[in-house]
C-alpha cells in the first residue's frame, strides 16, 4: 500500500517553491543533498537562476549530479544552476576581505598562524561567516540590477550543526555591539526569518532516529530560528512489491517454497514499518510531505537519479513534468 | 565456530564502540552491556544519543547524566531472566558534564561562578567542536576511577564519526582551541592582571587585535578573553585527565569494537577504523557488521522459476507474481551472499573476530530486541 500520507495541496507546494531561499535540513545520511540537488534542478528547469550552496560537504551534490566538485565561488554547472560550496575557512576569508577591503591587510593579519588559531577557537564563527555568505549571494545583483540568483537552495549541515548554522545570525544580532558584525547579522537573520522569502524543508528516512531528528530540527527551526516550515520529504521509501492478494497466494505455497514466502514476508514487513515511520513524520510534522521512492534499489551504482526528485516535485506542484509532456 | 564477541569481552573492563553513524552503535553497546551483566559483572553503559524508545527500555526517561538501573522487573516483564550482575545505563548530557567538571575542578570559587554564568561559556560548552567527545571521556574517567560502587565493565557508545581518530583526538583538538600560543599571545592584555585596565582594547592593544576586531567586533574578543581567563588554572587539570583517559583507552583491559554495516562502504570504513586505531596503540577487540541480509535459502540453491511458477499458479496466482517473487528472492540471496563475502574479506584483513549480525525484523528498541541482538553477538542465536 505504501504509507498513507495526505496528498499535499498543489497550491501550497507551489507557494513554497516560489520562495527565494530554501534551507534543506535533516539527520546525517538521510539524503539531504539529493533532495537539495533535486530541488535546485527543479527550480533551475522552471527558469529561475538558482544557486545551490553546499555547507561543508562540497563533493556530495557534485557527485549526485555527475559534475566537478563545487568551489568557493559559484560556478554554473547546468543551465541556470550554479553550484558553490561553503566552508568555515573559505567564508571567513571572503567575509574578512569584504570588511577589510585590502587583500594585503588580510594576508598580513588573517594568514598569521596565531590569528588563524584564535579564530578557530571562537565558537560558531565558522557558521556565522557561512550564513553571511549565503546572505551575500542572496543579495548579489547583476549589472542590469536584477538579482543574480533568483532562488537559493542551502544544503544545510546535519541536525545539530544546522540549528547552530541557522540561529547564529540572530544570536549575534542580539548580543553583538553596534557595528559591522551586528549589521550583517541583522540582515542575515531577517532573511531567514522572512515568512515570504524563506522556508525550511526537512528530509528524513522512514526509520526511528531519522524521523525523530527530522522532527527535532523542524521544531528548533520554527521555534528558535523562527523560520517558516516548508515541505517534508521522506526519502528512500520502498515501493510495494506484493499486495495483500499476492501475499495471500504466497502464504498458501507448499512447504518446499517456504523460503519464497519468508522473502515476501520480510519485504512486506519492512514496507509496513517504513510506512508507520513515514506516517508518523507526516502527522507529527504537519508538513506537506512528499514520499521519495528508494531509487538506489534500481541504480546499484548509487548515483541518484535526480529526475525522480524533480518529477515528484512537479507532480506535487500539480505541474506535468517535462518527461510526461514529451510522452516519455 | 563462528566469531563472537565473547572472548574479547571477557578480557575487557572497558569497551568502546566506534563507527560511522546509523549502524546500530547504541543498540550494540546496550546489548554488550547486557551480556556483561548476565555474566554477573557490575556493568554500566554510557550512551550518547539513544532513540527515545531505547532510552525508555533501558529505564532512562530523560538525559541528564543520571545513572539508572535497568530493573530486574523490566526483564521479568518481558519474560527474560534478570541479569546476575547489576546493570545501569546513562545518557551523556554535554552541558551538565561541563558544569560538573568546572564545578569539581575549578581552583578559584569566584572565577568559577563567573565562568558558569558567562554567555560565552554556555555557547562554548555545547557548540565547540569535539566538546561531546571530550565530555564522554571526562565521564569515562569519572566512572573508571570512582571508589564507590566500582564497575567491572563500562561500555561506552561514541558519537557517530567517519574518521577513526575523531574520538581519540577530540580532547587535544578542543584543548588546543582553548589554550594555545595564539590565545595566550593575542589575549595577553586581557589576561594580565597587573594591568590597571582589564579592557582588551585600548591605545596599547596590538595591531592584530584591532584588525581582527573590525571583523569580529571588539566585544566578542573581550568575551573570549574573559572566557579563557575564566578557565585559567584548569587547563593543566584538563590535560592531565586527558592523558589519564588516554592511558585507560590504551590499557590492556580496554578494547574497542568497530561497529559498521556489511555493504562495501561499511566494510571499508570498518577496515580503516581498525587500521587507524591499531596504528595509534589502541587495542581493537572485534568488528561487528550489523544488518546483514539473511540468506532465505540457507546456502542451498534457489529453486528454478518454473517450479515456483507452477506452485504459484496452483494457488491461484499469476506467472507475473511468480516472476516478481523469484526475482525478489534472488536479489535477497545475492545481497546475503555479498554480505557474507564482505565479512570474509574483512576477516582476512583483520586479526580479530568479525561478527556478522543479521537484520533483525524491527528496529531494536526494547529489551527483547536487545536480547536477540545480544544472542547474535555472543553466538547463542541457534534458538531464535
Amino acid at each position: 500500500m505504501g504509507p498513507s500520507i495526505p496528498t499535499p495541496d498543489p497550491a501550497v507546494v507551489r507557494a513554497h517553491l516560489a520562495r527565494r531561499v530554501h534551507v534543506v535540513a535533516g539527520k546525517g545520511g538521510v539524503g539531504r543533498t539529493t533532495i537539495a540537488a533535486g530541488l535546485a534542478h527543479k527550480l533551475a528547469r522552471a527558469g529561475y537562476r538558482t544557486l545551490l550552496l553546499e555547507v561543508d560537504a562540497p563533493d556530495d551534490a557534485a557527485r549526485a549530479m555527475g559534475v566537478q566538485p563545487a568551489v568557493d565561488s559559484p560556478r554554473e554547472a547546468f543551465n541556470n544552476l550554479w553550484l558553490c560550496r561553503m566552508t568555515p575557512t573559505g567564508s571567513m576569508k571572503e567575509y574578512a576581505l569584504l570588511v577589510l577591503k585590502f587583500k594585503a591587510l588580510y594576508n598580513l593579519v588573517f594568514e598569521n598562524r596565531l590569528v588563524k588559531y584564535l579564530l578557530r577557537s571562537i565558537p560558531s564563527l565558522g557558521e556565522f561567516t557561512m550564513s553571511g555568505k549565503a546572505w551575500y549571494h542572496s543579495e548579489e545583483r547583476r549589472e542590469d540590477g536584477a538579482l543574480k540568483y533568483e532562488r537559493i537552495v542551502i544544503d544545510a549541515p546535519a541536525t545539530g550543526h544546522a540549528i547552530t548554522f541557522l540561529s547564529v545570525a540572530r544570536t549575534v544580532a542580539n548580543v553583538a555591539p553596534k557595528g559591522v558584525m551586528r549589521d550583517f547579522a541583522e540582515k542575515m537573520a531577517a532573511l531567514l526569518e522572512s515568512q515570504d522569502d524563506a522556508c525550511l524543508h526537512v528530509v528524513c528516512l522512514p526509520e526511528e532516529m531519522p524521523v525523530n531528528e527530522g522532527l527535532d530540527v523542524l521544531k528548533m527551526g520554527v521555534e528558535r530560528v523562527r523560520m517558516r516550515p516548508g515541505l517534508g520529504f521522506v526519502n528512500r521509501v520502498l515501493e510495494e512489491r506484493f499486495d495483500a492478494e499476492a501475499l495471500e497466494v504466497i502464504g498458501r505455497l507448499p512447504e518446499a517454497m517456504a523460503p519464497f514466502a519468508s522473502v515476501a514476508q520480510l519485504r512486506s514487513d519492512r514496507e509496513r514499518w517504513q510506512s508507520e515511520h513515514a506516517e508518523r513524520f507526516a502527522e507529527d510534522s504537519a508538513l506537506p510531505t512528499l514520499v521519495v521512492p528508494d531509487v538506489a534499489e534500481t541504480t546499484p551504482d548509487g548515483r541518484f537519479d535526480l529526475d525522480t526528485v524533480v518529477s515528484i516535485l512537479d507532480e506535487a506542484a500539480g505541474e506535468s513534468s517535462a518527461k510526461e509532456a514529451q510522452g516519455g | 565456530m563462528a566469531d563472537t564477541l565473547a572472548s574479547p569481552l571477557s578480557r575487557a573492563r572497558c569497551v568502546v564502540c566506534v563507527g560511522p553513524g546509523g549502524v546500530g552503535k547504541t543498540s550494540t553497546s546496550a546489548a554488550i552491556a547486557m551480556q556483561g551483566a548476565a555474566a554477573g559483572r557490575r556493568t554500566c553503559v554510557l550512551t550518547i544519543d539513544p532513540a527515545r524508545r531505547l532510552a525508555n527500555a533501558l529505564g532512562m526517561p530523560q538525559i541528564g547524566n543520571v545513572e539508572r538501573d535497568v530493573d530486574a522487573a523490566a526483564f521479568e516483564a518481558v519474560g527474560l531472566p534478570p541479569p546476575k550482575g547489576r546493570m545501569t545505563a546513562m545518557m551523556l548530557d554535554i552541558k551538565q558534564t561541563w558544569d560538573d567538571v568546572v564545578t569539581r575542578y575549578h581552583p578559584d570559587p569566584a572565577k568559577k561562578k563567573k565562568l558558569l554564568e558567562s554567555r560565552m561559556y554556555v555557547t562554548m560548552s555545547t557548540a565547540l567542536a569535539g566538546s561531546q567527545e571530550y565530555m564522554a571521556m571526562e565521564k569515562l574517567y569519572e566512572l573508571s576511577c570512582r571508589d564507590e560502587d566500582p564497575l567491572d565493565l563500562i561500555v561506552l557508545d561514541t558519537p557517530p564519526s567517519n574518521h577513526a581518530m575523531d574520538f581519540l583526538e577530540a580532547p587535544s583538538r578542543m584543548l588546543n582551541a582553548l589554550d594555545n600560543d595564539a590565545t595566550r599571545w593575542l589575549l595577553e592584555p586581557a589576561l594580565n592582571k597587573k594591568r590597571t585596565s582589564r579592557k582588551l582594547f585600548d591605545a596599547g592593544s596590538s595591531f592584530f587585535l584591532r584588525t581582527i576586531s573590525r571583523f569580529t567586533g571588539a566585544e566578542l574578543l573581550q568575551e573570549l578573553a574573559e572566557l579563557l581567563a575564566g578557565f585559567s588554572g584548569m587547563f593543566d587539570g584538563f590535560r592531565e585527565r586527558a592523558k589519564a583517559v588516554r592511558k585507560i583507552l590504551e590499557a590492556d583491559d580496554t578494547t574497542f569494537f568497530v561497529i559498521s554495516t556489511p555493504n562495501t562502504s561499511g566494510v571499508d570504513a570498518a577496515g580503516q577504523f581498525h587500521e587507524r586505531l591499531t596504528s595509534h596503540g589502541i587495542h581493537v577487540g572485534a568488528a561487528v557488521l550489523n544488518r546483514a541480509t539473511p540468506d532465505p535459502f540457507g546456502g542451498e540453491p534457489c529453486p528454478a522459476l518454473d517450479a515456483l511458477e507452477a506452485a504459484v499458479v496452483a494457488e491461484g496466482g499469476t506467472a507475473d507474481l511468480a516472476a516478481r517473487l523469484h526475482r525478489e528472492a534472488e536479489l535477497t540471496r545475492d545481497r546475503a551472499v555479498a554480505h557474507v563475502e564482505a565479512r570474509t574479506s574483512l576477516d582476512n584483513r583483520l586479526d580479530v573476530p568479525v561478527v556478522l549480525i543479521p537484520q533483525l525484523p524491527r528496529d531494536v528498541h526494547d529489551l527483547l530486541g536487545l536480547e536477540q541482538l545480544r544472542r547474535h553477538l555472543f553466538g547463542e542465536s541457534s534458538t531464535d
